[in-house]
C-alpha cells in the first residue's frame, strides 16, 4: 500500500520562507489535489518531494523509505514520479526514444522488445502512436504533454505528481488526460494533482490541500474546503498580492 | 518498413578506401600524403569523442587538447624516465624487479653541458657498451597514457558535476591551461618549451608479412592511428546504440527531467567524461610516439580550436559525421598550404587558410547547424521516417 | 625554500580540515534541521583556518552561518597560507622584503583596475545576451593592434588619443556587426542549445580575428611609445623627495613603491572610463534600458524598450572595453596577434569570481586576481617559474570559487538553474 508521509517541511530561499512546516499524509490510491494561489510553495513542494532540492528541515518518507535525502533518480526508483509545469521532453529524441528512457533507467529485466511493446501500447493509449519515430519537438505543446504522461507511464511510479497538466491543452487531448488518470489511480496508485483549473480539480479530487505562501491551511474534501474561510481569504485576497506572488513563483522555478 | 542500407554500405567503403589506399596511392608525395593521412585520423579520434561529448552528452568541454596532453606526456615521461638494466648502476635510483633493475632517470631539465649528464648517460659511458638496457615498451607507455587520462577525466568530471554550459566551458578551458602553463614551467621534469622526445612507434622496425620496414616508414604508423580510429569509432557506435546514448542524449536534452526519470545522471555524466578523455589520450599518446616529440606547444588553444571547428564542421551531433569532418578538413588545409602571388603580393596561405577556416566554421554554425556532413547522412538515415510520417497524417485525415 | 616542508604540511593539514569540515558541517546542520545553505563553505573555511579547535565548537554549538561566519574563517585562511610560507622561506623577497611586498601590492592593485575593467565588459555582454563571449581576448588584442597601426603604421605621429578612439570606434563596429549577423538567431528561440552556440561562434570569431590580424600584420611583436610623459616631480623638497619622485617613464613613492607610466596612465584611463560607464548606466535612458533588459527581458521590453538594440549595444560595448584596455595596454607590454589569451582567461576568472552578469563583482574580482597574481609572480622563489604559471594563479582562484561558491561574490544564482534562457 503506498504511503507517503510529510513531516514538517521547511524551505527558505534566502530571506524567502518558501515552506513553513508542512506536513501531510497519503495513504493508499488517493486521488489528491493541491491547490494554491500563485507563489504558495506548490512547486517548491514538488521539487522537494521529487528530490530536486533539499529541504531545510523536515522529512519525507515514501513507503518507510526516508527520500527528503536523495537525489532525483534514486527518488524516481523509489516510486514517485512527475511532470514538469513547463513541458520537459526531450526534445531532439524520437517519440519512443523518450519513452525508452525511464524503462531502461528502471532496469527491471525485461528485454528491448517488452519495452518496444509496452511503448507502443502506451503510445496508443494516448493517440500519439503515429508520431512515435518523430523528434519529440516537433509535437504540439499538448502532445507533449502526453509525451511527458507516456514517460511517467513506463517508469509506473507509486505516487504520481501532475504539474499543470491541464494548462493549455486541446479539449480533445483533456479526454486522454482524464483518461491516464482514471487508469493510473484505478491500478491503484496515489496521484497529486497540481492546477489552477478548479473545476478539474474539483471534479476529480476527493481531496484537497491548500498552500498558501508555505503554510498548508487546508487539508480534507473539497466542499468542507471550499467553505473553509482560511481558503476563501487566501484566494480572494490573492489578487492584491498577485504581484509579490509572481516574485515568490520566480524564485522557486 | 522498408531498410535503408546506404549508411552502412557507405561506411563499409570508405573503410575499405582507407584501409587499401597506401597500397593504391603511389605518387612521389607518398610519405607526406600518409602524414597527412595520420593525423587526419588522429584528429578525427579527437573530434569524434568530443562529439560524444559534447554533442550527445552536451558537455561542451574545451579541455579536450588537454587530455589529450596528458595521454602524451605520460607515455613521454615513462619513456624518457624509466629504463631496465641488467646491472645495477649504483647512482640512479633503482629497484630491482626479477632479474633486471628498473632504472629511474634523474631528470637534469634541458641543459648543453655534457657536464651535466643524467645519471643513466653517465653509467653508460662508465660501462662502455658492455651493458645494454632495454627501454620501456612504447605500447606499454601508450596504455598508461590512456589510463592516466581516464584518471583526469575521472577528477574533472567529478568537479564539473555541478557546472552547467558556460562554467564549465570555462572550467574545463582553465584545467587546459593549468596543465599546458605547469608542463611549461617545470622544465626540470617535462624540459618545458624544448619538449620531450620519444622513441618512434616502431623504433626497431617492424616485419609485417615478410616485409621489413623501418621506423620511418610510414605504412606501420598509418595502420596503428587507423586501426585506433576504428576501435575508437567502434566503441562509439556500440555506446551511441545501448543506453548509455540513450540516456546521455536525454541528459543533454533535459538533465532534471532524465534524473526524474530515474537515470543516474552523475554516474552517465561522469563516465561520458572518462570515456571521451581516454580516447583523446589514447590519441594524443599514439600521435607523440609518431611525430617522436611533444612539446607543450601541441597543447595550445588552437588545437582545441581545431578540433571544435572540425567536429562542427562536419557534425556535432554525429561522431562519424565529426571524424570525416576531421580527415577532409585536415586534407583541405594541408592541400591550403601553397602561398601564391597576387600583382606582386604574396598572399601567404599557411595563415590565411585558417582565416578562411575560421569564417568556415562561423558560416557554418550560423546556417548549417548540423554541420556540413552530418544532414547527408541524416538525408540517408531519416528519410524514410518523414515520409512515414506524412504518410500517417494524411491517412489520419481521410480516416 | 629551505623549509619548504612546513609550508606543504600546512596546506595539507588545511586542505584535510577543509574537506572534514565541508562534510561533516553540513551533516551536521541537516541533522539539527538548521538552515545549510552556507555550511559547506563555512565549514571548509572554518576548517582550514582553525583545523579541529575552530570546528568542535561550531559542531556543538551549531550556530547560525551569518556573514561574519563567512568572512573571517576565510581570511584566516589566508592568513595562515601567508604564516605558513613566511615561517617556510624567512629570505623570500616577499617576506622579507617591506618595500617589494609594498610595491607588489600597489603593482598589483594598478593591474588589478586594469583587468577589472576589461572583465567588466564580458560581464556586461553576459548581463543582456547571456552569452560568455570567447572572443573577449581578441577584441583587447585588436584594440591594441588598431592603436599601433593608427599612429605608427597609417599616421606616423598621430596623437595617441586619436589613435584610441579609431579602435574604440573600430572595434564597437565590428561588435555590432558580428551581434547582427551571427548572434541575432538566438534571440528568436531558432536554435536549441543558445548557451553553446554563443560559445561556439563567438570561439569561431575568435580564432577568425586572431588569424586574420597575423595575417595583416605578421608575427613580430610591436609596441607604441608611451602616450603621456610623467611631470618631473621632487617632493616634498629637490633634495630628500622621500614622498614622491618621478622621471618621464617611472614613479616611486615613498622611496620604495615603484609605479611604470604605461600601468598608471592605463589604470586611470580605465578609472575614468569606469566612471563615463556608471554615469551612462545609471543616469542616461539608454543605459538605463540597458539595465533593465538585464534585470528581466520581457518586463523591459513591455516598457517599450527594444531587447534587440540592446543586445547589440551590450556586445559592442563590451568588445569596446575589452579594446580599450588593449590600447591602454599597447604602450606596457609587445603586442602579438596571441596576446589576447591569456586576458581573456583572466576575465573568465574575474567574472566567475566576481558572479556572472555583476558589475561591482567583476571590479573587484578584477583586483583581487590582480593581487593573486602579484603575489604568485612575487613570492615563488623561482623567477621563470613564476612567470610560466601566471595563467594558473588566475585558475586556482577559478576552480576554489567554482567548487566553494559557485555563484561568485555577487552572483546571481546562475551556476546550476536555468541559466542564458531565452
Amino acid at each position: 500500500m503506498t504511503n507517503l508521509a510529510v513531516k514538517g517541511l521547511n524551505k527558505r530561499f534566502g530571506g524567502l520562507h518558501v515552506l513553513k512546516g508542512v506536513s501531510f499524509e497519503i495513504d493508499g490510491p488517493e486521488l489528491i489535489g493541491l491547490i494554491g494561489p500563485n507563489g504558495a510553495g506548490k512547486t517548491t513542494l514538488t521539487n522537494i518531494l521529487d528530490g530536486a532540492i533539499k529541504p531545510n528541515s523536515g522529512t519525507v518518507y515514501l513507503n518507510k523509505q526516508r527520500i527528503d535525502q536523495l537525489p532525483p533518480y534514486e527518488v524516481a526508483r523509489a516510486g514517485l514520479g512527475r511532470t514538469f509545469q513547463v513541458t520537459r521532453s526531450f526534445r531532439r529524441m524520437t517519440v519512443l526514444e523518450n519513452l525508452f528512457v525511464p524503462a531502461l533507467a528502471l532496469n527491471r529485466g525485461h528485454s528491448r522488445e517488452e519495452i518496444a511493446q509496452k511503448a507502443l501500447e502506451v503510445l496508443e493509449f494516448l493517440t500519439i502512436d503515429h508520431l512515435r519515430n518523430e523528434y519529440a519537438q516537433a509535437l504540439s505543446g499538448g502532445q507533449q504533454k502526453l509525451l511527458e504522461l507516456g514517460r511517467l507511464l513506463m517508469l509506473d511510479p507509486e505516487i504520481v505528481i501532475l504539474d499543470e497538466p491541464f494548462a493549455g491543452v486541446h479539449p480533445r487531448l483533456m479526454e486522454v488526460i482524464y483518461r491516464y488518470i482514471e487508469r493510473v489511480n484505478g491500478a491503484g496508485k496515489a496521484i497529486i494533482l497540481i492546477s489552477h483549473q478548479m473545476d478539474s480539480i474539483f471534479t476529480l479530487c476527493r481531496r484537497l490541500l491548500v498552500l498558501n505562501y508555505g503554510d498548508l491551511i487546508a487539508d480534507g474534501i473539497p466542499d468542507d474546503v471550499k467553505r473553509d474561510p482560511a481558503v476563501i481569504e487566501a484566494y480572494l485576497g490573492a489578487d492584491e498580492e498577485e504581484s509579490n506572488g509572481e516574485q515568490g513563483g520566480r524564485a522557486q522555478s | 518498413m522498408k531498410k535503408h542500407h546506404t549508411p552502412q554500405l557507405a561506411g563499409v567503403a570508405l573503410i575499405a578506401f582507407f584501409a587499401l589506399f597506401p597500397f593504391i596511392y603511389s605518387a612521389g608525395d607518398y610519405d607526406y600524403i600518409m602524414h597527412i593521412a595520420i593525423t587526419g585520423f588522429f584528429y578525427a579520434i579527437l573530434a569524434s569523442s568530443w562529439s560524444m561529448l559534447a554533442g550527445y552528452a552536451g558537455q561542451f568541454s574545451f579541455g579536450h587538447i588537454g587530455f589529450m596532453g596528458v595521454g602524451a606526456y605520460t607515455t613521454a615521461l615513462f619513456c624518457h624516465y624509466l629504463y631496465l638494466s641488467p646491472e645495477p648502476t649504483n647512482i640512479c635510483t633503482e629497484f630491482l624487479i626479477g632479474e633486471q633493475y628498473l632504472i629511474l632517470v634523474n631528470p637534469i631539465g634541458v641543459t648543453s653541458s655534457t657536464l651535466t649528464q643524467d645519471c643513466l648517460r653517465q653509467a653508460l659511458s662508465i660501462w662502455d657498451g658492455s651493458v645494454q638496457i632495454t627501454p620501456m615498451p612504447v605500447w606499454l607507455g601508450i596504455i598508461l597514457g590512456t589510463i592516466m587520462g581516464g584518471i583526469f577525466g575521472l577528477l574533472i568530471g567529478l568537479l564539473v558535476l555541478r557546472l552547467r554550459a558556460a562554467y564549465l566551458a570555462l572550467f574545463t578551458l582553465g584545467f587546459a591551461e593549468i596543465l599546458r602553463a605547469t608542463i611549461s614551467a617545470e622544465i626540470l621534469i617535462t624540459r618545458g618549451q624544448a619538449g620531450i622526445e620519444l622513441p618512434h612507434l616502431f623504433d626497431n622496425g617492424i616485419t609485417l608479412f615478410g616485409h621489413a620496414f623501418t621506423r620511418t616508414d610510414k605504412l606501420p604508423p598509418y595502420f596503428a592511428m587507423f586501426f585506433l580510429l576504428l576501435l575508437c569509432l567502434g566503441i562509439l557506435a556500440w555506446l551511441a546504440k545501448s543506453k548509455f546514448g540513450l540516456f546521455v542524449r536525454a541528459l543533454r536534452e533535459d538533465q532534471d527531467a532524465a534524473a526524474a526519470l530515474g537515470v543516474n545522471t552523475t554516474r552517465y555524466k561522469v563516465l561520458v567524461f572518462v570515456i571521451t578523455t581516454m580516447m583523446a589520450a589514447a590519441a594524443g599518446a599514439m600521435q607523440a610516439h609518431y611525430v617522436g616529440i611533444i612539446t607543450p606547444n601541441n597543447l595550445f588553444l588552437l588545437q582545441m580550436s581545431l578540433v571544435v571547428a572540425m567536429a562542427v564542421i562536419g557534425g556535432v551531433e554525429n561522431f562519424v559525421a565529426a571524424a570525416i569532418g576531421a580527415i577532409v578538413i585536415e586534407f583541405v588545409l594541408e592541400m591550403l598550404r601553397n602561398s601564391f602571388d597576387i600583382g606582386g603580393i604574396t598572399v601567404d596561405m599557411t595563415i590565411w587558410r585558417l582565416v578562411i577556416f575560421g569564417i568556415l566554421l562561423m558560416l557554418t554554425l550560423r546556417f548549417s547547424r548540423n554541420g556540413l556532413i552530418l544532414p547527408l547522412i541524416e538525408h540517408f538515415t531519416r528519410g524514410h521516417v518523414a515520409k512515414e510520417t506524412v504518410a500517417k497524417r494524411a491517412a489520419g485525415a481521410s480516416s | 625554500m629551505e623549509f619548504s616542508y612546513i609550508f606543504w604540511w600546512v596546506i595539507a593539514w588545511m586542505i584535510f580540515w577543509a574537506l572534514v569540515g565541508s562534510f561533516v558541517t553540513r551533516r551536521i546542520y541537516l541533522h539539527r534541521d538548521l538552515d545549510t545553505s552556507n555550511a559547506t563553505f563555512v565549514g571548509s573555511m572554518l576548517g582550514a583556518a582553525t583545523g579541529p579547535f575552530g570546528l568542535a565548537p561550531l559542531w556543538m554549538k551549531s550556530p547560525d552561518l551569518t556573514n561574519r561566519f563567512v568572512v573571517f574563517p576565510a581570511l584566516g585562511a589566508v592568513t595562515l597560507i601567508a604564516a605558513a610560507f613566511a615561517f617556510a622561506d624567512p629570505s623570500n623577497n616577499c617576506v622579507a622584503n617591506g618595500s617589494f611586498v609594498a610595491s607588489q601590492i600597489v603593482n598589483g592593485l594598478i593591474i588589478g583596475i586594469i583587468y577589472g575593467f576589461m572583465a567588466l565588459g564580458l560581464s556586461l555582454i553576459f548581463s543582456i545576451l547571456g552569452v560568455v563571449s570567447f572572443a573577449h581576448g581578441e577584441f583587447y588584442m585588436v584594440g591594441g593592434m588598431i592603436t599601433y597601426f593608427a599612429t605608427v603604421v597609417w599616421f606616423p605621429g598621430l596623437n595617441p588619443a586619436l589613435g584610441i578612439l579609431i579602435a574604440c570606434a573600430m572595434t564597437f563596429a565590428l561588435g555590432a556587426a558580428f551581434e547582427r549577423m551571427f548572434l541575432t538567431p538566438m534571440y528568436e528561440g531558432k536554435i536549441e542549445r543558445p548557451v553553446e552556440y554563443g560559445i561556439l561562434v563567438t570561439f569561431g570569431l575568435a580564432f577568425t580575428v586572431q588569424y586574420f590580424v597575423q595575417a595583416v600584420a605578421g608575427a613580430n611583436p610591436v609596441k607604441t611609445q608611451r602616450y603621456i610623459d610623467f611631470p618631473r616631480l621632487r617632493w616634498p623638497s629637490a633634495e630628500d623627495p622621500w614622498l614622491v619622485k618621478s622621471s618621464r617613464g617611472n614613479m616611486e613613492l615613498f622611496d620604495t613603491v615603484s609605479i611604470s607610466n604605461p600601468r598608471f596612465t592605463a589604470a586611470v584611463m580605465c578609472i575614468l572610463v569606469l566612471c563615463a560607464l556608471l554615469y551612462f548606466l545609471h543616469r542616461t535612458w539608454t543605459g538605463k534600458a540597458l539595465r533593465a533588459v538585464s534585470q528581466d527581458r520581457e518586463a523591459a521590453a513591455i516598457a517599450g524598450i527594444n531587447p534587440d538594440r540592446m543586445n547589440m549595444l551590450a556586445f559592442a560595448l563590451g568588445g569596446m572595453i575589452a579594446a580599450l584596455a588593449g590600447a591602454m595596454l599597447v604602450q606596457a607590454f609587445s603586442w602579438l596577434p596571441q596576446v589576447g589569451n591569456i586576458p581573456a582567461m583572466r576575465s573568465f576568472v574575474i567574472v566567475v569570481l566576481g558572479g556572472l552578469g555583476s558589475l561591482p563583482g567583476a571590479f573587484l574580482g578584477g583586483i583581487i586576481v590582480g593581487l593573486v597574481e602579484a603575489a604568485g609572480t612575487g613570492c615563488i622563489p623561482d623567477a621563470q617559474k613564476a612567470a610560466s604559471y601566471i595563467p594558473a594563479y588566475g585558475m586556482i582562484v577559478l576552480t576554489l570559487t567554482l567548487l566553494l561558491r559557485p555563484t561568485g561574490l555577487f552572483g546571481r544564482r546562475f551556476a546550476s538553474g536555468t541559466h542564458g534562457k531565452f
